[in-house]
């Protein structure tokens, strides 16, 4: 019996809020970081389930890019979080705040 | 189904532990169960090949270089402490909203109507839609131009990671090696100590 | 137009307007040549203006004079310059006496710090003066009417260390700008109803115009013809403006700036020939200016100021002769008065000068002896002002007088005669004062023709040349050109724009021309008389200072207060308008408008303080409130699934 495309629907919109969830409520960079990259999957689970559902291989195509994008942004984020974090005390983003208003 | 919702469950619970992970190790952990499952979710979608790349480049690369950051600045004094909590209290009505957001998409969900059964046509490693040979032959004829233009993100990457890393090693004369070397000296004896 | 194109025109009346700009540019450079400079330039002028005698009294087509089109805007709005023969008289004063004054000019401010300031200005002046009477259109006018009152500004307050010279100035030029204003409502009035701001069109229009109209737009431009030429009650400028140096008086009054309203009221003469009540008005203030400056001079003490209310009683003549329709009689007057008068304030500049800028009469006396040359200049000049027969002054004011009985004004005429009486008094007390007697000055006066640190010295020939060259056309002008009545060169010259003087007159006049010379003279000998038998005789010689410092004591007080005017202007206008300015001060402007500011910046800054508190700097702030629009955005879509 197929799954319902509606199921993986809800899954990854599940995946995708705790996701959120961890952005919002994480200090820590490299676990934010990790939050995004959930966030990103939760994405590509719904191109692939469209894809499945009517059997057009862009959506699969869409989801490889998202991955390529999603490695080089994971490459420039911890270069980032690197530079920004290896003279500080704490590793907390709270601590990078220039752009206080 | 059945299948389904056993990787939904470990999906689920892997994604919270990667939140509420103490440490970015075990956080690693976690994603990288995560991962391990969407790409078996793919294969049973009969993305075969995105399967394989997820495990290749995600779990092989991305979690990798996740690792080597961790190393990297667990290298520093207090690595993962963190100062106080800055959050201001707007953050209560907001995660209501968001809340009340995720209730509503997934009743939206539940409610929408149920004929959305995935169509039936020649599926799987031998048949048209989700092979290798299928998901090669577009992305090479009908979809090149995003293709190209990724590998041309790929390259601004690198060279932004580049260009990161040089300033830092400017930086970095003699001296401040020194300075780098001594704390790690420090850190490693209080480790012993400890 | 059926009028030849004149480029000559536009060169004569930018050669000042280079001279200006040279010496102020380069002032600091060529320092003494800048005197020279401006000199010759304006003198280039006058010989060019000479040169267009021929092209501006022509008539081609019908268009009397050179016109030149400058500048067109839209239909109706050509700028141009026009020189018939009214602006060509003018153009000839300007330049002519111009660069007499600017001549004499080098030697008297030789030695001042602002040397190249001086000539500066005095060439932007007879620039502006020249825009004034080239313009071929209202606007043009109005321009150089500004620049005049401008230029004007600069000169009274040349001096701008002296605190009095700064306030002449000031009051010069707010009561210029009042004339200015009812010179503007004037052209609203004629652009308003005949869509049109050229001279041609407009007195073309004039005869289809309401009489009403026409008194309204003559009112409102003989309010900017008082202000600029002294008239009652926006007269008490000018004896304030005698702060600037000399030679500026002598250029203001004599050559240029008061008689702008004459010129005004001349050019316009097609209007004021349509309203019989306008050209009374103008006559009435002309002759009540004239009669009160007269009186005012006979109370005052310095040299300067005698000769501005002279200037004023003089131009106040003008304007009767202008008023009652004898136009070339009241530029005749105009035309002569130049001429003598600049010669008498240059004379004074010649005494001021050599006595260390001492003005005040009573304080010189016995100059005659030392400074004879100054004396003969001074009492030429006298005479011509007294209308004595001969002399220029005679010519002008007889036109004059003679014109406003041929009008049909017996009250002026009666007025004009008095006060011709009272000029010959005031001048020749000025001169007995100064010129007879013994020296009762304190600096100790010196030999003729050599400088000392105190006392007199004789003038250089800068000076002296340009008076002297004066003299010749204010003793004979007005034999040579205005002896003949209607066949005199001067009425053939204005013949084709005004008709002959007879062929106007309205009234066969029961007295004749020749016994009004008479009365005139013998009015003119009494008030000689009086002022001799109380400044020149011998029993008034023998205890001079004595009797001055008891004339001091007794003079009335309504003339040392001349006549209460400044006093009721005080009242009646300034006080009121300190008094507003004032409540605005304390009350509008804190409460009203700095209030409104204040409540603006109050919002903006909480508005800014609102917007600043999402400035977090946090990253994870930014994140959730983007999550959070997210949010509103699916809610938003659900909701409106649901109804749907």
């Amino acid at each position: 019996m197929p799954v319902p495309t509606g199921h993986y629907v809800a899954l990854a919109a599940v995946i995708f809020f705790i996701g959120v969830l961890g952005v919002i409520v994480r200090r820590n960079p490299l676990i934010m970081l990790m939050s995004i990259e959930l966030m990103l999957n939760a994405g590509n689970l719904l191109l692939v389930a469209f894809a499945r559902a009517w059997l057009q291989n862009a959506g699969q195509i869409f989801a490889f890019i998202v991955i390529t994008v999603a490695a080089a942004e994971a490459a420039i984020g911890l270069a980032i979080i690197v530079t920004t974090f290896r003279p500080a005390r704490f590793v907390d983003v709270d601590d990078v705040r220039s752009l206080h208003g | 189904m059945v299948a389904f919702w056993m990787l939904a469950t470990i999906l689920i619970v892997s994604a919270v532990w990667t939140v509420v992970a103490a440490k970015p190790v075990y956080s690693v952990v976690a994603l990288l169960l995560n991962f391990a499952a969407l790409a078996v979710v793919y294969l049973t979608l009969s993305a075969e090949f995105l399967a394989v790349i997820q495990i290749i480049v995600y779990s092989g690369a991305i979690l990798v270089l996740f690792v080597f950051v961790i190393a990297l600045l667990s290298s520093g004094v207090a690595p993962f402490a963190t100062g106080p909590n800055r959050l201001p209290k707007i953050w209560m009505p907001a995660a209501a909203v968001v809340l009340a957001a995720l209730g509503f998409l997934i009743s939206a969900i539940a409610h929408a109507p149920p004929a959305t059964a995935p169509a039936s046509g020649p599926v799987g490693s031998q048949g048209v839609f989700g092979s290798i040979a299928d998901f090669g032959k577009a992305l090479f004829t009908v979809q090149l131009l995003p293709f190209e233009v990724t590998a041309l993100v790929l390259m601004v990457a690198v060279i932004g990671v580049i260009t990161l890393g040089g300033e830092q090693m400017r930086e970095a004369g003699p001296r401040a090696q020194a300075a780098t070397d001594r704390r790690m000296r420090e850190a490693i004896l209080r480790e012993g100590k400890g | 137009m059926g009028s030849v194109a004149y480029p000559l025109v536009v060169a004569l009346w930018l050669l000042p307007l280079a001279g200006a700009v040279l010496c102020w540019a380069f002032g600091p450079r060529l320092r003494s040549a800048c005197g020279w400079l401006a000199a010759g330039l304006v003198g280039v002028s006058f010989l060019l203006a000479v040169a267009s005698w021929g092209s501006a009294t022509q008539n081609l087509g019908g268009v009397l004079g050179a016109h030149q089109p400058l500048v067109s805007w839209m239909p109706g709005f050509d700028f141009g310059l026009l020189l018939d023969p009214l602006s060509l008289i003018w153009t000839f004063i300007i330049t002519g006496v111009g660069f007499l004054i600017v001549f004499y000019s080098i030697g008297y401010m030789d030695g001042d710090r602002a040397f190249a300031r001086f000539f500066a200005y005095m060439s932007f002046f007879m620039f502006a003066m020249l825009t004034l009477v080239l313009s071929d259109n209202f606007v043009g006018l109005l321009v150089g009417w500004g620049l005049v009152g401008l230029a004007s500004y600069f000169l009274i307050g040349f001096w701008f260390e002296r605190r009095s010279a700064v306030a002449a100035a000031r009051k010069a030029f707010v009561i210029n700008v009042v004339g200015d204003v009812g010179m503007m409502f004037a052209i609203f009035l004629i652009v308003a109803n005949v869509h049109s701001i050229g001279f041609g069109d407009v007195f073309a229009a004039a005869p289809g115009l309401s009489d009403k109209l026409v008194f309204a737009i003559c009112l409102a431009l003989f309010i900017g013809a008082a202000a600029k030429s002294a008239q009652v009650p926006l007269h008490t400028w000018l004896p304030d403006a005698m702060e600037g140096p000399t030679p500026v008086s002598a250029l203001i009054h004599a050559a240029t700036m008061v008689t702008a309203g004459v010129y005004l009221v001349a050019r316009c003469a097609p209007l004021w020939n349509h309203s019989g009540s306008a050209q009374l008005l103008v006559a009435t203030i002309g002759g009540v200016t004239a009669l009160g400056g007269a009186i005012l001079g006979t109370a005052q003490w310095d040299i300067k100021r005698i000769l501005a209310y002279s200037t004023m009683s003089q131009i106040g003549y003008m304007i009767m002769g202008v008023g009652v329709g004898a136009y070339e009689g009241g530029v005749a007057h105009f035309f002569t008065h130049a001429f003598f008068k600049a010669q008498l304030f240059l004379g004074a500049g010649l005494v001021i000068h050599a006595l260390h800028n001492e003005q005040d009469i009573r304080a010189m006396g016995g100059l005659w002896r030392r400074m004879p040359f100054a004396f003969w200049v001074m009492l030429t000049g006298v005479l011509s002002i007294c209308g004595v027969p001969g002399f220029s002054g005679f010519f002008s004011k007889d036109a004059v007088i003679y014109g406003a009985l041929q009008h049909g004004h017996p009250w002026i005429y009666a007025v004009d005669i008095v006060t011709a009486g009272i000029t010959a008094y005031y001048m020749f007390r000025m001169l007995f004062v100064a010129f007879l007697g013994e020296y009762r000055g304190e600096a100790a006066p010196d030999r003729a023709g050599r400088e000392s640190e105190h006392g007199t010295h004789a003038p250089g020939w800068v000076m002296n040349v340009p008076v002297a060259v004066l003299v010749v056309p204010s003793v004979a002008v007005g034999g040579a050109l205005m002896f003949g009545g209607d066949n005199s060169p001067w009425s053939r010259f204005f013949a084709p724009l005004y008709g002959t003087p007879s062929s106007r007159a309205i009234a066969v006049p029961p007295i004749s021309e020749g016994v009004t010379s008479l009365v005139v003279f013998l009015t003119v000998i009494a008030g000689f008389a009086i002022a001799w038998q109380r400044y020149a005789s011998r029993g008034a010689q023998a205890d001079a200072p004595a009797r001055l410092r008891r004339e001091t004591e007794r003079m009335p007080a309504v003339l040392t207060n001349l006549f209460y005017v400044d006093w009721v202007i005080e009242r009646l206008i300034v006080r009121p308008a300190q008094r507003l300015g004032e409540l605005f001060g304390r009350v509008v402007d804190p409460h009203v408008l700095d209030g409104a500011v204040r409540d603006l910046v109050f919002w903006a800054r909480w508005l800014g303080t609102l917007v600043r508190s999402f400035q977090t700097g946090l990253v994870r702030a930014y994140a959730l409130i983007l999550v959070a629009g997210a949010a509103c955005f699916v809610v938003y879509y659900a909701v409106a699934a649901g109804l749907r």
